[in-house]
């Protein structure tokens, strides 16, 4: 099996070999045989050892923590399809109309990311980073059913491009590049992004036309009378604490579901890939935050204010964004301690966008890319107590 | 005793381990000394191709460290001077004689030791040749014969690192040495630590090395690399004016004492085997600069080998032809490793080591079988924290490394580069397959050489 493979790829190489027809696209080729064939390269200097951990698995691993959600968005965007069509609702039919739909925009951003990093690597003449395996599954996640594959290409594109590599590809980032490319599009065109369009209908062709209006449990509040209590509203309007948990409503592909992102999180923070402490502070900081808002304000002033902090956690995409992206150890500080501050104040932006900012819906995009940005402030921070602490060297 | 516990830091679980035999093997046919494994030397030589040399002679003196010489370990013909890249020289060669001249050295009788000034304590630890067995820290360089009074000596006898000789082993018949050999460290520094592991300890029982009022006896626990000097120095420093500390592992400390003891230029060594590749594993009485070869009684490793001397984190790779070298008390033989492994990444590993608990490994208690497989490309710092997780001495070698890569030398100095003890973990658990040692070591040696221009 192993000689097969080694040979079909010697055979396969070698136009992209130094010299060959296709020497440019070398890294393409590098990217793929590498992961059929790991590398044989051996320690040149000390440590004449090393871990078996590489990148290839550590983002292999956020891909696998992602199978959960994404699953279950199939299934989700199928299912919500159907029943908005009026067609029979098992679980392979839903599943097929969710693959229908979810397919083409994850083939749209792997191809169109990949592209850009190709280029980029060609240029550079460096391999093509593992990162982007993880960013091209998790954008289209993000992304409502009714998202045109053209907008899939454009937000990709951007993400990649002026997210990522403009700072000198993965490890050099500032931005969460999955995160930029929705927060484009997200600003670009937000009649699709923030509307009220979140179910395709099947069989009609258009993207205007095969949308039907479902509000999604965040933007029901704006559409609430003051004084109304928000709970009882949600709870009217098909939005119980366990739907929600489950996610079986409409919303993006992938992040509705935050029973679905906590087993994800759990294989990550078990496995040591992702951090627990900005997991931990997230959560705190919704709940800490939700619980100032809950006791201190006026609840007839605004229907959040009335509402049980635990909602927050399991509505909109705070869930996934807090599990996959927050914790993306590019962006976010890479001290400990801070860490738990970086959680935390993601967890009170994302509650005091949804509350206090009604032209914003979902507050967790915002929060991250904006504690993205104080990443490196908050490891400064850390770095310089710890270096007073210590007995100098020099 | 004080006790220390270090809780960085990790242990490799090396399959391979040499026995707890110790065998005495003959006399090899030839020794080397290796000039350019030594730390900061510029060589002098003394002697060419063809030199008759007594154990004892003089080979070779360092140029920038005036005074200090390295004497031949075996008696016989000079037979050959062997130069590298740029003409450092590698190796000289001494084919033994069957019956090996030496030179005589005055010796000291232990209840001496206090009445020697400390002058001509120096002088003869210099004109013997055991001088650069004592190192400085952070440096690890050999120190000035005429620096000043260090605030401590530290004495190493056990190491952490697979597979490093047990020092009941290599004290078996010489245990008295110890005590002498810290009577004349503390003429040397105004304090003696002797650290030792917790599993040795009971070696230490009896000796009374903690009665003198200048003398530490230090057990240690904890995973590798906490019987690191550097690594003590930085848990029992209170300040600055402690780093430049001196330090000496245990095997030293015998020759250093057996010189001024006997009179004779000491040339035993004990070397621990080990390693899934060896023919042979265990503990084995020979001479310093033995061939390697030697010490494996003439097996034949069979396959695609590396002969790693002194530890597979901090030692480096050596040829099957090549000699043991001056510090080197540890020769582990592992596979090379380089063949492709089909989904290699995407494996559930059972059988794979990992400091990360992404492999299966993580319910695998056994010890493992290494090979030299670097398990992955090299790719950018992903900030994941590993490195600063592991590392025994507080350094985040992440950051340090981005600010030597921009040339913030301050910077790098506050995050603390030179307290590095060179243990190695931080690339060893390393995703992006970064060489952060080679980095933080590179630039610890750049940084010593600007002081000392």
């Amino acid at each position: 099996m192993k000689q097969t493979v080694q040979k079909l790829f010697g055979f396969l190489g070698r136009p992209f070999e130094t010299g060959g027809k296709l020497e440019k696209l070398h890294p393409l080729y590098e990217a793929v045989e590498t992961v059929f064939l790991w590398p044989d390269r051996v320690t040149a200097v000390s440590p004449q050892v090393r871990d078996q951990l590489d990148l290839k698995r550590f983002m292999s691993f956020v891909i696998l923590a992602l199978i959960p959600p994404a699953v279950y968005g199939i299934w989700n965007t199928g299912y919500q399809s159907r029943l908005a069509s009026g067609l029979s609702l098992d679980t392979a039919g839903a599943l097929w109309t969710g693959l229908l739909i979810f397919v083409p925009m994850l083939i749209v951003s792997y191809a169109a990311g990949l592209f850009w990093e190709v280029v980029f690597a060609a240029v550079r003449k460096h391999p093509v980073s593992e990162g982007f395996l993880v960013t091209g599954l998790l954008f289209p996640l993000t992304l409502p059913p009714t998202t045109p594959l053209w907008m899939v290409a454009a937000g990709i594109s951007f993400g990649v491009v002026i997210g990522k590599e403009v700072f000198g590809g993965t490890g050099r980032n500032i931005l969460n590049p999955a995160l930029t490319a929705r927060a484009f599009l997200f600003f670009a065109y937000p009649g699709q992004m923030s509307g009220d369009v979140w179910v395709r209908i099947i069989g009609e062709p258009g993207p205007a036309a095969d949308a039907v209006t479902g509000a999604t449990p965040l933007a029901l509040a704006p559409t609430l009378a003051a004084g109304t209590r928000f709970e009882p509203a949600l709870h009217e309007a098909g939005f119980s604490f366990s739907t929600l948990l489950w996610g079986g409503y409409p919303g993006s592909i992938g992040a509705t579901s935050a029973l679905m992102c906590l087993i994800g999180g759990i294989f990550l923070v078990l496995t040591g890939i992702a951090n627990f402490r900005t997991i931990v502070g997230g959560i705190a900081g919704v709940l800490g935050t939700g619980y100032l808002i809950y006791f201190s304000a006026d609840p007839s002033a605004s229907p959040w204010y009335s509402l049980n902090p635990f909602y927050h956690l399991v509505m909109g995409g705070f869930a996934f964004g807090l599990v996959y992206m927050a914790t993306d150890p590019v962006t976010a500080p890479g001290m400990e301690r801070v860490r738990y501050l970086y959680g935390f104040l993601i967890g009170a932006l994302t509650v005091l966008i949804r509350v206090y900012n009604p032209a914003f819906p979902e507050g967790v995009m915002l929060a991250i890319l904006f504690m993205n940005i104080f990443a490196p402030l908050l490891d400064q921070l850390e770095i310089s107590i710890r270096n007073r602490r210590r007995i100098p060297n020099v | 005793m004080i006790s220390i516990h270090l809780k960085k830091g990790y242990d490799l679980n090396v399959a391979g381990k040499p026995s707890r035999e110790l065998k005495h093997l003959p006399s090899p046919d030839q020794v080397a000394l290796l000039p350019d494994k030594l730390p900061f030397v510029k060589t002098r030589l003394i002697v060419k191709t063809g030199d008759r040399v007594q154990i004892g002679s003089v080979l070779f003196e360092d140029k920038a460290n005036p005074g200090v010489r390295f004497l031949s370990p075996g008696g016989g013909e000079v037979i050959d001077i062997r130069y590298g890249p740029r003409r450092v020289i590698e190796a000289v060669v001494i084919r033994l004689d069957s019956n090996e001249d030496h030179r005589e050295f005055p010796a000291i009788p232990e209840n001496r030791i206090a009445d020697v000034p400390r002058e001509k304590l120096l002088a003869a630890l210099v004109d013997g040749g055991v001088w650069p067995l004592i190192r400085e820290l952070p440096f690890r360089n050999i120190p000035r014969p005429g620096a000043e009074m260090p605030p401590a000596v530290i004495v190493s006898l056990s190491s952490k690192e697979p597979f490093q000789p047990i020092p009941n082993l290599y004290f078996r018949d010489k245990a008295d040495l110890l005590v002498y050999g810290t009577r004349v460290l503390r003429r040397l520094a105004k304090r003696v630590i002797v650290s030792i592991a917790d599993r040795d300890a009971d070696l230490l029982a009896g000796k009374g090395l903690g009665e003198a009022p200048d003398c530490f006896p230090i057990r240690f626990r904890g995973h590798y690399p906490a019987g690191d000097p550097g690594v003590l120095l930085y848990r029992t420093k209170r300040t600055s004016k402690e780093n430049r500390s001196w330090f000496i592992h245990g095997q030293d400390l015998l020759l250093l004492a057996g010189l001024l003891r006997d009179g004779v230029f000491p040339t035993e060594r004990t070397v621990s085997v080990g390693g899934t590749a060896s023919p042979v594993r265990g503990h084995f009485r020979t001479r310093i600069g033995a061939p390697l070869a030697h010490l494996l009684s003439g097996a034949e490793p069979n396959g695609d080998i590396r002969y790693v001397q002194g530890g597979l984190l901090s030692g480096y790779a050596a040829s099957g032809k090549g000699h043991l070298g001056l510090y080197e008390t540890a020769l582990t033989l592992i596979p090379e490793g380089g063949e492709r492994e089909l989904f290699g990444f995407i494996r559930p590993g059972f059988h794979k080591p990992s400091y990360s608990r992404a492999f299966l490994s993580v319910f695998h208690t056994a010890p493992f079988a290494r090979n030299c497989n670097t398990h992955g490309e090299e790719r950018a710092c992903i900030n994941c924290g590993y490195c600063a997780h592991v590392c025994p001495v507080d350094i985040l070698p992440q950051y340090t490394m981005k600010a030597l890569r921009a040339d913030e030398i301050e910077e790098a100095l506050a995050l603390g580069l030179l307290d590095c003890v060179e243990c190695g973990l931080c690339t060893y658990v390393c995703p992006s397959k970064i060489e952060l040692y080679q980095i933080l070591k590179n630039a610890k040696a750049s940084y010593y050489q600007e002081m000392n221009r």
